[in-house]
């Protein structure tokens, strides 16, 4: 069908005619794609109407048809609308609203996330919108409820927006098996004509961000992609004096009154920090530097309570504001259309992370969006001029999908068997459909549905267990109303530590800090929350109540977001521009500037060349250090060091403490390691790879790490909920326990295995390891014995996780740290 | 492991145990029976093999020690009834000669005739011996002259050495003013202590006890 003739497609280029637009080529594309019965994905950059290409689509079908309106109350939904955060939900549905008024299409849009009251949820269950906007969990949530089966008879699409976002995480897993059960919802009626869109940013994957979506293939699937350019203005900010700048840290405040001009000269700057505790502290201190910016400037980020984020929204879209110092709480798609200027402060660690944010100023088409590089220390230089040329050469990174994510999957279906219950043969159909269990074996399946029905296997019993059972009318369902009300509590898979609201004395919530953090804290103490400094009080009914301080200062709340790890695309680039900082044989300012330091790092010890691997031997009182400089992202570092840790061990008995950044590692040890060239090539050799990766991995911490999610999402362990802190005494344990009751008596245990192979396939990525060891062994080691720590080495020492390898026997150890160290903590 | 204290010899068992000699008398504490059927039965996938498992780690103690007595000191049952005690009944039923002692724990609530069928003579809010009161909660003592051995709090001790190497371990702790068991069951986490100078740690590690 050519939708130019059709009724609805001209009365929306008349709508559009009269509000002096036109539409992009995508976006009528798009349109037609969709009349013609596709799925697919639209590719644009921000600030061109993405969201109208699919939108309109579906509002042109609908004033095609005569019964577009008038419909039961039940089977209004046409439209869902999957968005990742909640705050795009409140611009989108707002946007929406106005076109449908104009269009005089009689829809309703509903929003509906963790912020919905009550009321409106009660109201949407009597009568569903025509639009629904939601996140994967609530949809999850409309999932668990009871007669939501019924709910998606007419449905005719499912947008998933920022699906890049959602495509790298176990989020996008939620997101797959949603829309699994409301196409096998669909078939059941026998209603074909599902669409699944979605609408991402430029990723390296593309094609296979469509095959998660739209796994089918025989389904009609088409990628729309713009042919339209973001331009991008990108300018570091540079210290006078590099000496400026810490050689380690995070905080770069020293370079804070160099964005005052930049702020006063644009009409509204974002100011991007990567931590909700640095982003305190740095709103305090632009004000202690000017405090003319009071009242003009306001902090945005993810534990500050909704209203007043909805009110600094607001004020931003508006312009009333000159500054917001923002977290990832604002990455995404939001439309403010002052913001003209943004400015990243610390390293953002991937591409695709630093031009979305950049396109947040200049959002409207055609204009230039402008982002300004504020280093926090001395080396994020050189990753700035990476950066750069990444972005300009579009090296973008790929967002791997997450695939046999058994956490989510168990919990999904004890999600099912508390709304309608669920038929295992028909979901077993349906989840080997979706992208991420296609490769599920019979024999897992079996496992899967044990583990929610009788405990576990048959070998080791899990007698009385009670969970899921069979109903009279063959659908498995959860029928203790407790255990249902507690799985709604925790369904979702971002897993975080307590919340508790606080709040005024005198009445008003402020935000959410850390259960962890409130424990630490005295009547009197203060403490930062939204830009102010608060009195704690006390604790009272799951919240803390707090007054305005008198103190001027105070300490920060750190809450224990997950660190970012550098992408690999940006760690080759890097590397190229570690080669070319003491060559100068470049263009980039940002190396100049930081050119003093490499000349130290020379004096101290060496500048690694590309085909070379430095290690630097350094002895102090601290014990022996060994680092080395793989440049292949801290995630893979992590594997690579327990790696030579474990190799190493095997050649002696010896203790190691690990640490690591993106650039490099260290083993540390109290004894010598040993260490010369030929041991050298022998630890960084590809032989035998896989099988001294999966002992290195057994000897440490990291899939116990790893399995702390997983307990969570599968409801091992309870959390509570943000703001909804349930404490039952009797059902407390941790994650670490339940790893080791599973290695002891359950080793079968199908969680603990993916607490492994998310290292092993998620972090590593074992052919980009083994190019590397590759790439090592065919290039030159140089071993250094600096006398004290080097430029490179300084940052990884003070600023990095840490994890522990050791051959010795524990009664050794404790004799030996006894001896040495007389210190019991 | 066998240290003194006021006056007797005391052994530690690196099954989390302890032995007075002189009194033939086992004593362990938070057993937490019940646990693991407690989470099953509300919906949380813990192996039955857990409790068993604690239950023959005691059988072997008593073959062991062959003690006239043992005392569980607090804590012997999480819960309410459920599979787990009903396997304990049948394991208590071999030992038909040993004396079952039970201090009285935060999570003992037991009807008296449900501890009366199993044989358990209860103790509340303490059990004297000697120089030593046994109660579940060291703070709550009145017995001034005696020296208390708590349980309740599932001990644990972090060992740090240089070159930032850390350990930690279930523990026995001998404080100047009382001492602390480590909880019996497999199925419990750890609380860390911090013990002044003059306080004596042992660390039970998978092969022994050591001093720490």
């Amino acid at each position: 069908m050519d939708q130019t003739k059709t009724k609805g497609y001209k009365k929306i280029k008349q709508w559009l005619k009269a509000n002096g637009r036109k539409p992009f080529k995508f976006q009528e594309d798009a349109w037609q794609y969709y009349l013609n019965g596709y799925s697919g994905l639209v590719n644009a950059p921000t600030g061109f109407g993405k969201t109208f290409s699919l939108f309109l689509a579906v509002a042109i079908e609908a004033l095609n048809s005569s019964e577009a309106n008038g419909k039961k109350a039940k089977d209004r939904l046409q439209l869902i609308w999957i968005t990742p955060l909640r705050s795009l939900a409140k611009d989108i549905a707002r946007a929406m609203r106005e076109t449908l008024l104009e269009l005089e299409l009689d829809w309703h849009v509903g929003v509906r996330n963790g912020d919905t009251s009550q009321a409106e949820k009660v109201q949407q269950k009597k009568s569903m919108p025509e639009i629904l906007l939601i996140t994967p969990e609530s949809l999850h949530l409309l999932l668990a409820q009871k007669g939501s089966s019924t709910l998606f008879r007419n449905l005719k699409c499912i947008v998933a927006d920022e699906w890049h976002e959602l495509l790298g995480s176990k989020r996008g897993v939620l997101v797959e098996l949603a829309i699994s059960r409301i196409k096998g919802l669909q078939k059941l009626e026998k209603n074909q004509f599902l669409r699944v869109w979605g609408i991402s940013a430029t990723i390296g994957n593309i094609e296979e961000a469509l095959d998660v979506l739209a796994p089918n293939p025989e389904t009609k699937r088409i990628i729309v992609k713009a042919d339209l350019e973001k331009k991008i203005l990108i300018k570091s900010i540079l210290p006078d004096d590099i000496e400026t700048l810490p050689w380690a840290g995070h905080l770069g405040l020293k370079l804070a009154y160099k964005l005052l001009p930049i702020i006063e000269k644009s009409k509204t700057t974002l100011i991007f920090i990567n931590t909700r505790g640095q982003s305190e502290m740095w709103y305090q201190h632009l004000l202690n530097i000017e405090p003319e910016l009071a009242g003009r400037i306001a902090i945005h980020h993810g534990s500050i309570d909704f209203e007043l984020r909805n009110w600094i929204e607001d004020a931003l879209h508006t312009g009333q504001l000159k500054a917001v110092i923002a977290t990832s709480s604002l990455d995404l798609g939001v439309d403010f259309k002052p913001v003209d200027t943004v400015v990243q402060v610390g390293s953002p660690k991937g591409v695709a992370r630093f031009l979305q944010r950049a396109g947040r100023s200049g959002h409207s088409p055609h204009e230039i969006s402008k982002i300004y590089f504020l280093p926090t220390h001395a080396l994020e230089l050189v990753e700035a001029a990476a950066i750069k040329e990444a972005a300009k050469t579009n090296n973008i990174e790929s967002r791997e999908p997450f695939i046999m994510i058994f956490d989510t999957l168990i919990q999904y279906l004890v999600t099912l068997a508390i709304g309608d219950g669920f038929d295992d043969k028909v979901i077993y159909e349906e989840i080997k459909n979706t992208h991420a269990f296609k490769l599920i074996l019979p024999e897992e399946w079996s496992w899967v549905m044990q583990f929610i029905t009788s405990g576990g296997d048959s070998l080791s019993a899990y007698n009385e267990f009670k969970k899921v059972t069979k109903d009279e009318d063959g659908l498995w369902k959860v029928k203790s109303r407790q255990l249902a009300m507690r799985h709604r509590l925790h369904i979702g898979t971002i897993v975080s530590d307590a919340m508790l609201k606080v709040k005024f004395i005198s009445g008003g919530y402020i935000g959410m800090i850390e259960e962890f953090f409130v424990t630490r804290l005295k009547a009197g103490d203060n403490f930062r929350l939204a830009g102010r400094v608060l009195e704690f009080i006390q604790v009272k009914d799951m919240t803390v109540v707090v007054r305005v301080s008198k103190q001027k200062n105070a300490i920060s709340p750190s809450w224990n977001g997950g660190r970012l790890p550098l992408s690999s695309n940006l760690g080759s680039v890097l590397r190229k521009k570690y080669n070319e900082a003491l060559n100068k044989t470049h263009q980039d300012e940002e190396l100049d500037a930081v050119y003093p330091l490499f000349l130290l790092q020379e004096k101290r010890s060496h500048v690694p060349r590309n085909d070379e691997l430095l290690i630097e031997l350094i002895n102090n009182k601290e014990g022996f250090h060994l680092f080395a400089y793989p440049f292949e992202g801290r995630l893979v570092h992590e594997v690579l060091a327990a790696l030579v840790a474990y190799r190493l061990s095997k050649l002696l008995p010896i203790s190691f403490s690990i640490a690591m950044n993106d650039y490099g590692f260290e083993l540390l040890s109290e004894t010598e390691i040993p260490m010369d060239e030929s041991i050298a090539y022998e630890i960084f050799s590809p032989k035998n790879l896989t099988e001294d990766i999966t002992l290195s991995i057994n000897s440490t911490e990291m899939a116990r790490r790893k399995f702390r999610d997983i307990a969570c999402i599968s409801g091992l362990v309870f959390q509570g909920y943000p703001g909804k802190y349930v404490a039952n005494k009797h059902l407390q344990s941790s994650a670490g326990l339940f790893f080791n009751v599973f290695s002891d008596y359950d080793k079968h245990n199908l969680l603990l295995r993916q607490a492994y192979d998310e290292v092993f396939y998620q972090q590593l990525e074992e052919p980009r390891l083994a190019a590397a060891l590759e790439r090592i062994q065919n290039g030159t080691i140089i071993i250094t014995n600096p006398k004290s720590f080097t430029p490179f080495s300084f940052p990884i020492k003070v600023d990095s996780l840490r994890e522990n390898m050791s051959s010795e026997e524990l009664e050794q150890r404790i004799a030996r740290m006894k001896a040495e160290s007389e210190k019991i903590k | 492991m066998t240290i003194t204290s006021h006056g007797e010899e005391l052994i530690l068992d690196k099954e989390r145990a302890l032995y007075l000699p002189q009194h033939q008398l086992l004593a362990i504490s938070d057993l937490h029976i019940g646990k693991s059927a407690h989470f099953r039965k509300a919906g949380v996938q813990v192996p039955s093999t857990i409790a068993q498992n604690d239950l023959q780690r005691l059988s072997l103690l008593i073959d062991k020690y062959n003690p006239k007595m043992l005392l569980v000191n607090g804590d012997m049952f999480h819960h309410g009834l459920n599979t787990d005690i009903d396997e304990f009944y049948e394991w208590r039923k071999r030992y038909q000669e040993l004396n079952f002692i039970l201090v009285k724990g935060n999570h003992d609530r037991l009807s008296k005739a449900d501890y009366n069928k199993m044989s358990i003579e209860i103790h509340e809010p303490s059990f004297c011996l000697g120089p030593f009161c046994f109660i579940h909660d060291a703070p709550q003592c009145t017995e001034e002259e005696l020296y208390p051995i708590s349980g309740h709090i599932h001990p644990g001790v972090t060992i740090v050495g240089k070159a930032k190497q850390r350990l930690k371990f279930p523990c026995f702790y001998f404080g100047n003013d009382y001492a602390v068991l480590p909880a019996f069951s497999a199925f419990t986490g750890l609380y860390n202590i911090y013990p002044k100078n003059s306080e004596r740690i042992f660390a039970i590690t998978p092969k022994n006890v050591v001093q720490v």
